[in-house]
């Protein structure tokens, strides 16, 4: 995309401002720019700290309900990538339905097993260890596996105990650079917005390239709303954007105290 | 990440390090395992796995699978569910098979239930588990083995209320403690019995923990499993340590059917391999 001259240059800053300070405020941390290179580090990392032979990561595809081969290192074949696995398939996907972390040996005795596993991980593991990575609202955004230690039959418990945390450190971090990608579409929304509103010139220009560059975005989600709801009633000026936050807060604290049981109705 | 953070979950409070001893004393030290559960084999206990589905004619289950439901997730239904039989029931991952299978190696004669709650939509988790549990509150089910979680808050009063309902029923929910340190539910709650693994492979060596909340210590650590599609695996992870103590709930319970949920608690207690009898 080209910028166009005729854009308003002093809204553009103003509202290039309000989303800079939008984010800082939210709190969201600044990661590398390339998903994909986080991800390898992340997997990296996990075999080395875990021991293991090899490790890879699945992430949801919500689109096609099924988990994506995202990157893997080791031995496993590095071809998966891009492979789509259904969410109640194998290993990976139970560990995706419920959320709950599982480790197997001896994978090797079964045939119809080995089958799976080759299918799902690249090649046939003695053992494994996969974990749910779960974001901070409680959905299940991927699965991480760990396949053959290194200095022992199988994984142990402390292993999984480990992994969780590994695991969460992992999810927060691939979901602040999910959510920068998601800071990218609201930037250019707001810079769509903006050449819409500037009726004395028309960039036609501009707006083909946002266009494009909206495609695939189909699914806007809740967050974004209320990120942009919130710039407009920040616009209006600091004392809304107090009572804003202020009404904000006051909801956030009253469900946080409130544990009302609710029933199933008989 | 500091050392703190580094503190891994459950588990630690069941190794050989960690078990402390516990006391029986007066009555509670006439209450023997040959008391509670000698040559029961479970019968006739209805028990409901509410899990993955259970594959019905997996060689490992004998025929102890009577039965059960299918809980799919429908946004258009009331309460957000709905309740399909499953007379022949099929396992879509294996993890429910795995469970009953623990389960009818303690208890040969116990009736298992499947009550499939696990599908495709995964924001249906947490409310088709709810639904599930619902079930087996309402169908008379007498052992639930819950070997599953959810750690969403707004689901907190929802499972406090099922399992205060299952327990005035004179139920047993045993639920596996999630193996993330962070909490979860039901497994959080006191009329639950909850259960992590130890590293011991002997399914009636069992620990209790005097420090709550996880309450239990059963084998959870490389378990041979029976597994969907006829298959048998090698597992690790709390939810093949909940289905020991199911199982031998189950037998107490076909023994002694008198007893009350927190009586049942109480007997699991005084059995436990770190419980010391004294006779005064």
């Amino acid at each position: 995309m080209s910028p166009d001259k005729d854009i308003n240059e002093e809204k553009l800053s103003e509202q290039l401002q309000r989303l800079l300070i939008s984010i800082e405020a939210s709190g969201r941390a600044v990661l590398p720019k390339s998903n994909d290179l986080l991800l390898k580090s992340i997997v990296d990392a996990a075999a080395r700290i875990f021991g293991a032979a090899a490790a890879s990561i699945l992430l949801v595809n919500e689109e096609q309900e099924a988990l994506e081969f995202k990157v893997s290192t080791g031995e496993a074949d590095h071809d998966l990538v891009g492979t789509m696995f259904p969410y109640d398939q194998g290993i990976a996907g139970y560990v995706f339905m419920t959320g709950q972390p599982i480790a197997t040996s001896n994978v090797k005795e079964d045939k119809r097993f080995n089958q799976d596993f080759a299918k799902s991980t690249g090649y046939v593991p003695n053992s494994l260890l996969a974990t749910p990575l779960i974001s901070s609202d409680d959905r299940i955004i991927g699965v991480m596996e760990v396949l053959d230690k290194i200095d022992a039959q199988s994984f142990d418990i402390h292993d999984m105990d480990l992994m969780g945390l590994f695991a969460q450190q992992a999810s927060m971090a691939i979901e602040q650079s999910q959510q920068i990608d998601s800071i990218e579409q609201a930037l250019i929304r707001g810079l769509k917005r903006l050449a819409k509103e500037d009726k004395t010139q028309d960039s036609p220009d501009l707006k083909a390239a946002l266009d494009h560059a909206l495609i695939g975005e189909n699914r806007a989600s809740d967050l974004l709303e209320l990120a942009d709801l919130f710039n407009d009633i920040s616009a209006l000026g600091e004392a809304e954007r107090k009572a804003c936050l202020q009404v904000l807060n006051a909801f956030a604290e009253y469900r946080k105290s409130t544990y009302a049981p609710r029933r199933f109705s008989k | 990440m500091t050392d703190e953070e580094l503190r891994p979950a459950w588990s630690e409070n069941f190794t050989p390090d960690a078990i402390q001893e516990m006391l029986a004393q007066g009555p509670f030290a006439k209450i023997t395992p040959e008391w509670a559960w000698g040559n029961s084999t479970g019968k006739g206990i209805r028990v409901a796995v509410v899990d993955s589905g259970v594959e019905y004619d997996h060689p490992a289950l004998g025929d102890c699978v009577r039965g059960g439901v299918v809980v799919e997730y429908d946004s258009k239904a009331r309460d957000n569910y709905r309740i399909k039989a499953d007379d022949k029931p099929m396992d879509v991952s294996g993890h429910g098979t795995a469970c009953a299978g623990i389960i009818h190696s303690i208890a040969p004669e116990a009736e298992i239930y499947s009550v499939r709650v696990l599908g495709r939509n995964m924001g249906g988790r947490a409310i088709q588990f709810a639904a599930g549990l619902d079930w087996a509150i309402e169908n008379n089910m007498q052992v639930v083995n819950l070997s599953l979680s959810t750690s969403l808050e707004e689901f907190f009063g929802l499972f406090h209320d099922l399992t205060d309902q299952a327990y005035f029923k004179n139920m047993s929910l045993i639920s596996a403690v999630n193996n993330i340190p962070e909490p979860s539910y039901p497994s959080l709650f006191s009329s639950v019995i909850s259960v992590a693994a130890h590293e011991g492979h002997d399914p009636f060596t069992y620990y209790y923990n005097p420090n709550p909340p996880v309450e239990f210590g059963a084998p959870g650590i490389d378990v041979e499993v029976a597994w969907n599609k006829k298959q048998y695996l090698v597992c690790t992870g709390n939810s093949f340590a909940a289905p020991h103590i199911t199982g031998i709930t189950a037998l107490i319970r076909a023994k002694h059917p008198e007893l009350t949920p927190f009586q049942v608690k109480t007997v699991l207690l005084a059995c436990a391999s770190n419980t010391k009898r004294q006779s005064k």
